[in-house]
């Protein structure tokens, strides 16, 4: 028998019974709906957190805190000649923290930020662009953070004058002109013995500002040199990085680097490159292998979700098994007519679990679509019902629902195999039917 | 063409502990040769229908041996009588066994779409076998918008329409007047005289039994005498 002739038998046997097949396939649609809008909460949450992270610039750089090596202080040139030559690195961004805050004054304004002696090409190429300016090329140069303006405060200013009754800074209270072309003055301080202190002030120009950070909570407020400034103080001190630290001793200035970010040209090669650099000594960490925890958590999340919507399906299998099993005792009779003319038991199986994974389809598709439907509305609904309700407004590109083609397919699958066990017994059984008995019943 | 050796049937009634065992056919043995009309007449119970059954293939073989057409069908599955059927067994039941759902054409295409006939194929078999039996322009009439012999008549096409070469018959004129049932066996007759098919007819009916070259009479579930014209 032909596949379009056994098509053609369902769909008029079908047709006898309109209502109980329509019956049949929107518990099965509902079921297939539900499962699939259950998961897609998974999914959506699960893409919304990777894209988040995706979204952050170290996403794709391996950070190095150290070397596994006893009679290793740090990281020197020799490793980071080590890291370029690494296949999939595009830059490798270095850096070493300055040991003591200078004291920064700027036309009546001062502070004393966190600074930095960076790479300046690799800043460039590593992804750290700037807002205004540009990079700095020798030791009497700086580039500021996007935030370091905000923290230049008034020689004369009470801290408590800062803020509003609202916990908001004071605009007043703010350095109001340009940096970019100021020459600050940058003091530092050393030991000159256990208790007494001197100090010495460089004066650097400001040529860049870095740009805002991706994320509105991180603040750049850092003070970015060249590491000739770097070692400008650690001579001046005495003491690697400028640290105040008293030795009469003469001590040991060589440079180490104190922390080396490793870009790499693609995402998908981060892994790969963290497990060398490690494998090699080196402590490396990146933000894809928190990647890899939050795959396994949803994964196991969906898989549970899954299980539960499948249980919505298997309860609208049992419709499927009393649809078929009514079918069968009702075309009893037709079907000892065609086995008494030559059907095989085969042919007559195919027939009802063919019908059975049309009921099937029908609802896991007309399920599909709703579910796109319901979760459509529910991305649009959800953050507006949250605002309206609890005044909380949701990130940008906050995602509650998502259905990807895999879970389509999963939802499919579910149902098709939902539906061929539940209408295999009623198939077997008609498999059954004694032809004399059924054209005895047809007297 | 038909040969049945030493068929015995026995029916088991009852529970297991009240098991009542009642024979139908004892050690029947016979032959029809090919082209051959034969009846089998006999009173009800004799077991005439299960002989039929079983040469059909609807009961399963408890002993003895049937062979058709040179294949010995004896051991045969379901599945296997069912494809050997299909090709090569007509069948009329005295009750014609139409679908009620299917029109007259439907009905007789079925062998054809059981048999993977192609669609263009079947139609110029259905639409030649309806008109062979004299239903041309009723193609589209459902079964209980026809009279019994028209039935009958959609039940003979439906039996022929794969060119068998044997049609067994129970009963054919059983639900028909004397007009009709001289109108279908006057097309028996026809259809054994022109494509030369191998008839096993069972009946009760004297005038059914007069067109057959040959009348085996069973009594008691056994052969009794056959009556040779």
């Amino acid at each position: 028998m032909l596949f379009k002739d056994q098509l053609y038998f369902v769909r008029e046997n079908m047709k006898k019974n309109k209502m109980r097949i329509f019956m049949t396939v929107l518990a099965t649609a509902m079921g297939t709906a539900f499962l699939i809008v259950l998961a897609s909460v998974a999914f959506g949450l699960h893409d919304t957190l990777i894209k988040d992270v995706l979204e952050q610039e170290t996403v794709n750089q391996v950070q190095i805190y150290g070397k596994d090596d006893p009679n290793s202080q740090g990281i020197t040139d020799e490793d980071i000649d080590y890291f370029q030559s690494l296949e999939h690195v595009r830059a490798v961004r270095k850096q070493s923290y300055l040991r003591q805050s200078p004291r920064v004054s700027l036309n009546g304004y001062e502070t004393s930020p966190h600074t930095v002696a960076v790479d300046m090409g690799a800043l460039e190429t590593g992804g750290t662009p700037l807002e205004d300016g540009r990079y700095a090329t020798s030791s009497d140069e700086v580039v500021v953070g996007y935030h370091f303006y905000e923290q230049l405060l008034k020689e004369d200013t009470d801290p408590e004058d800062m803020y509003d009754e609202n916990g908001e800074r004071i605009d007043d209270t703010l350095y109001q002109g340009a940096v970019i072309g100021e020459t600050i003055d940058l003091t530092v301080s050393r030991l000159i013995n256990e208790t007494d202190t001197e100090e010495k002030t460089y004066q650097v120009t400001i040529v860049g500002v870095t740009a805002e950070p991706a994320n509105e909570w991180q603040q750049d407020q850092t003070l970015y040199t060249t590491f000739d400034f770097y070692q400008s103080v650690s001579e001046y001190t005495g003491t690697p990085g400028g640290e105040l630290y008293f030795q009469e001793e003469p001590m040991d200035l060589t440079f180490y680097y104190d922390e080396v970010t490793i870009q790499s040209n693609n995402l998908e090669n981060i892994q790969t490159l963290t497990k060398t650099i490690n494998d090699e000594g080196y402590y490396g960490y990146s933000v894809a292998s928190e990647l890899k925890q939050i795959n396994m958590l949803f994964t196991i999340a969906k898989a549970g979700l899954i299980f539960i919507g499948a249980i919505a399906v298997i309860i609208a299998s049992i419709g499927i098994f009393n649809t078929m099993t009514m079918a069968v005792t009702e075309r009893a009779p037709d079907i000892g007519i065609m086995k008494a003319i030559g059907a095989s038991p085969k042919t007559i199986k195919q027939i009802f679990l063919l019908e059975s994974s049309i009921i099937g389809i029908m609802g896991a598709t007309i399920g599909t679509l709703v579910s796109y439907l319901i979760s459509f509305l529910v991305n649009i609904g959800l953050p507006m019902i949250l605002e309206a309700v609890f005044e909380e407004q949701l990130p940008d590109g906050f995602q509650f629902s998502s259905i990807p083609w895999t879970l389509v397919i999963i939802a499919y699958t579910i149902c098709l195999l939902v539906t061929l066990i539940s209408g295999s017994r009623p198939a077997k059984k008609a498999t059954k039917i004694d032809v004399l008995s059924a054209l005895r019943r047809e007297l | 063409m038909i040969e049945v050796k030493q068929l015995s049937h026995q029916f088991e009634l009852g529970k297991k502990d009240k098991k009542t065992v009642i024979p139908v056919l004892q050690d029947v043995s016979f032959s029809v040769t090919k082209g051959e009309i034969v009846t089998l007449v006999g009173r009800s119970g004799s077991g005439k229908s299960t002989l039929l059954h079983l040469i059909g293939g609807f009961l399963p073989r408890q002993s003895g041996a049937i062979t058709i057409n040179g294949t010995d069908v004896s051991n045969f599955t379901e599945a296997q009588f069912a494809e050997f059927r299909l090709g090569t067994i007509g069948f009329i039941f005295q009750n014609f066994q139409l679908i009620q759902s299917m029109t007259a054409y439907q009905n007789v295409e079925l062998p054809l779409i059981l048999q993977g006939v192609s669609e263009t194929a079947r139609k110029i078999q259905a639409l030649e076998t309806l008109e062979k039996v004299g239903l041309k322009g009723f193609e589209h009439h459902y079964p209980s918008e026809l009279s019994g012999g028209q039935q009958q008549r959609v039940s003979v096409a439906r039996a022929l329409v794969l060119n068998p070469l044997i049609i067994l018959a129970d009963e054919p004129t059983g639900s028909l007047d004397s007009e009709t049932e001289e109108d279908l066996l006057h097309l028996i007759k026809e259809l054994n005289d022109s494509l030369d098919i191998t008839f096993l007819i069972i009946t009760h009916d004297d005038e059914v039994a007069k067109i057959g070259h040959r009348s085996l009479m069973m009594h008691d579930g056994a052969l009794i005498d056959q009556e040779v014209k």
